[in-house]
């Protein structure tokens, strides 16, 4: 018997009880359609709140911390026991598995000036091991190179660009509109105007890679209680932009990174003068006591993929770290969509347990009305297995007829709630669709692999309800079914 | 060819149906089995056909022995070798006379093309050009019963078991059944085994076997 011919004469019986095969596949349909809606709605309810966290960061990136904290014994730790993110911690991070690249900082405790040309603007100044930061970074260059370890370069952040600003040209602007447009002073007017003009045409163009620079740093200290201030400039070139970093955190957009010889120069400079002034704060001069051993103001590690966050988390925990991450909420979130997913899975999985025994039903109903067609078929030479086949097939069809209308249901359904969704911002009020206006965020989706398995687990309940029917049918006595009427 | 040979006594709740029946029918025979009602002629059928088996005894049809045959295996012996017409034709009501003659050969993996042609040209055969696409309720008793016909010879068999073909046609449209199922045992070869309690059939076969109570009262031979 060839598979064409038996799906034949399987559409022709379901084609021939129709109302039948439709009321029966009604079952499958509507579990089919609780499921995939449900969990279409849990991932994208879920894809949304992971969207939502990354706007507070890049979740692959973890910024770690010693630990002050003994949450076994509840007791601080005391500072020699405390660990110390020096170079020995660098090799002990890079060894964790997961971790694909370490980067160790140490911030310029002054603010620091960038001059391009006219245009300047305050950055934030970071040095960074060139060695181990290359790693780090090898993948987050948008524009030149990368810090080669010749001294005097540095790598702009994306903001950066944006963050400088043609002073000069600025206020000759301002005291033109306010000369010509003085009508318009209302309050807040100019802020209203947004970007200058001049900013927003150049901007595209703005290219400082490849440019001379100079940092300036001022250092403040007090004779007689006078304030004084004291400028140092330092050439540097910018030899490197880097892309967009996926959170938007302020700070990491005006970062500048320049080779830590560089920032421990600067900061001793800064340093010096408050050491010679004798009034400087305990920290600043711990850390001014830590310079000679080379200790980091902060480590950041890249971890390999979004998934091996949280056992890198864990690890780093072990070994006596503090690191905060948004990718620690990732758990909770995990928990919370796993626990929604199992009770409407739960409810689905009982829709189609009924389902299953109406398929059963109305295949044994078939079988009784078609016995005498059974017995035909035996004698003119349909085999057990032919016979098993065909009503297999035929029940196997029912839960796919259902399968796909629930699936169609469900993908009805998902555009309907992202359509409402869209529409009256309840993204919005949710608190779910943060910052993530560039790309349409949905509520909910169908993946592909959703839609594949509820049309093959459709099918595959009807098989496993039509077993039972099947095996009666072969099992009937061809002698007996012929004579029945 | 065959040598049926068998001595037995069922039924259902043991009422003994068939005493100790030999028999050998040969290739190309057309043969009547003819009895009252109850005498055991349509269980010997069946037993024949491998529908049901013997208590005792032992079935061998074109050598083989099917009473020990499995379901499976009986039910492609059947569509190999043998053919059925029945009185009540069970032709079935929602398949038109092609598609009911095509299903042997369907289960027997014909493809499509060559299914059609073949029965076709086989219901041309019994008379039935014109009538192909109508559904038996469409049909006449005689339609009906030569398109059973039909059906029973498409998988080209070497027996064909008829019981009571004509019991529910008219003596002038039974006589044209009976002329059609001589021409196809003299056509083809096939041997037929009729089972029937009316004396026209009777006539018309090579033989004629008669039993009374489950037993073989008498084989008549007819004068060639």
């Amino acid at each position: 018997m060839k598979w064409t011919d038996s799906f034949r004469i399987v559409w022709r019986n379901l084609w021939r009880m129709k109302l039948r095969t439709a009321l029966t596949s009604v079952g499958v349909m509507i579990g089919t359609a609780a499921i995939v809606a449900m969990i279409a709605l849990s991932l994208g309810l879920k894809d949304n709140a992971v969207k939502s966290l990354e706007n507070f960061g890049n979740l692959t990136e973890l910024p770690v911390e010693p630990m002050y904290w003994n949450e076994e014994r509840n007791e601080p730790i005391p500072d020699d026991e405390r660990k110390k993110l020096n170079m020995a911690a660098v090799q002990e991070l890079k060894a964790v598995p997961g971790i694909a690249a370490v980067m160790p900082m140490k911030r310029l405790y002054e603010q620091a000036k960038l001059k391009v040309g006219r245009r300047e603007g305050y950055v934030e100044l970071i040095g960074v091991d060139v060695r181990e930061s290359a790693d780090y970074r090898k993948n987050d260059i948008e524009k030149g190179t990368y810090l080669s370890g010749s001294p005097q370069e540095i790598v702009i952040a994306y903001g950066v660009a944006r963050e400088l600003r043609d002073l000069e040209k600025e206020k000759r602007e301002e005291r033109r509109r306010n000369a010509s447009g003085g009508r318009q002073s209302g309050g807040g007017g100019v802020e209203y105007w947004g970007p200058p003009p001049d900013m927003g045409e150049n901007q595209p163009t703005l290219n400082l890679v490849d440019k001379a620079a100079t940092l300036i740093v001022t250092r403040e200290y007090r004779v007689d209680d006078e304030p004084k201030y004291e400028k140092k400039e330092v050439r540097v070139r910018i030899v490197g932009q880097l892309i967009q970093a996926e959170g938007n955190r302020y700070q990491d957009m005006r970062s500048v990174y320049a080779p830590f010889e560089m920032i421990k120069e600067l900061n001793d400079w800064v340093m010096r003068s408050r050491g010679d002034e004798g009034s400087v704060s305990p920290r600043s001069r711990e850390q001014a006591n830590q310079q000679n051993e080379l200790v980091f103001d902060q480590i950041t590690v890249k971890v390999e993929s979004r998934e091996q966050v949280e056992s890198v988390v864990k690890a780093l925990k072990e070994k006596g770290y503090e690191v905060w991450s948004p990718a620690r909420e990732l758990e909770t979130i995990n928990n919370f969509f796993f626990v929604i997913q199992l009770v409407l899975g739960g409810i689905a999985a009982i829709s189609l347990l009924v389902a299953t025994i109406g398929i059963v039903n109305t295949m044994i109903m078939s079988i009784l009305e078609r016995t005498k067609e059974i017995g035909i078929m035996k004698v003119i030479g349909a085999t057990v297995f032919n016979i098993r086949w065909l009503f297999l097939m035929e029940s196997g069809f029912i839960g796919l007829i259902g399968g796909l209308a629930g699936l169609g249901i469900a993908w009805g359904a998902v555009e309907l709630v992202n359509f409402l969704g869209s529409s009256s911002d309840v993204m919005q009020t949710m608190g779910m669709g943060f910052g993530s206006s560039e790309e349409s965020s949905r509520l909910a989706y169908i993946p592909s692999w959703l839609a594949l398995f509820a049309i093959g687990f459709s099918f595959i309940i009807g098989l496993l309800a039509g077993i039972f029917p099947a095996i009666r049918a072969s099992r009937l006595s061809a002698l007996q079914a012929i004579r029945s009427e | 060819m065959k040598e049926v040979n068998h001595s037995y006594g069922t039924g259902k709740i043991k009422v003994p149906v068939l005493f100790d029946i030999n028999l050998h029918i040969n290739q190309g025979e057309f043969v009547a089995l003819c009895g009252s009602s109850g005498s055991g002629k349509s269980t010997l059928l069946n037993l024949l056909a491998g529908l049901t088996k013997p208590e005792e005894g032992k079935i061998f049809v074109s050598g083989e022995e099917i009473s020990r045959f499995n379901e499976n295996e009986l039910c492609l012996f059947r569509r190999k070798c043998m053919g059925f017409i029945f009185q009540s034709y069970n032709l079935l009501p929602n398949l038109t006379a092609l598609e009911n003659v095509e299903l042997p050969l369907i289960f027997s993996g014909v493809s499509g093309k060559k299914r059609r042609q073949k029965a076709t040209e086989i219901l041309n055969r019994v008379g039935l050009e014109g009538r192909i696409d109508h559904r038996p309720n469409e049909l006449s008793g005689g339609q009906q019963q030569r398109v059973s016909i039909a059906r029973a010879l498409v998988n080209q068999p070497s027996i064909i078991l008829a019981d009571e073909p004509t019991g529910n046609l008219d003596s002038k449209t039974e006589l044209e059944i009976l002329a059609l199922m001589r021409e196809m045992n003299r056509e083809n070869g096939t041997t037929f085994i009729i089972v029937t309690h009316e004396q026209e059939v009777a006539e018309r076969s090579d033989r004629v076997i008669y039993m009374q109570d489950g037993r073989i009262v008498e084989k008549r031979t007819r004068p060639a």
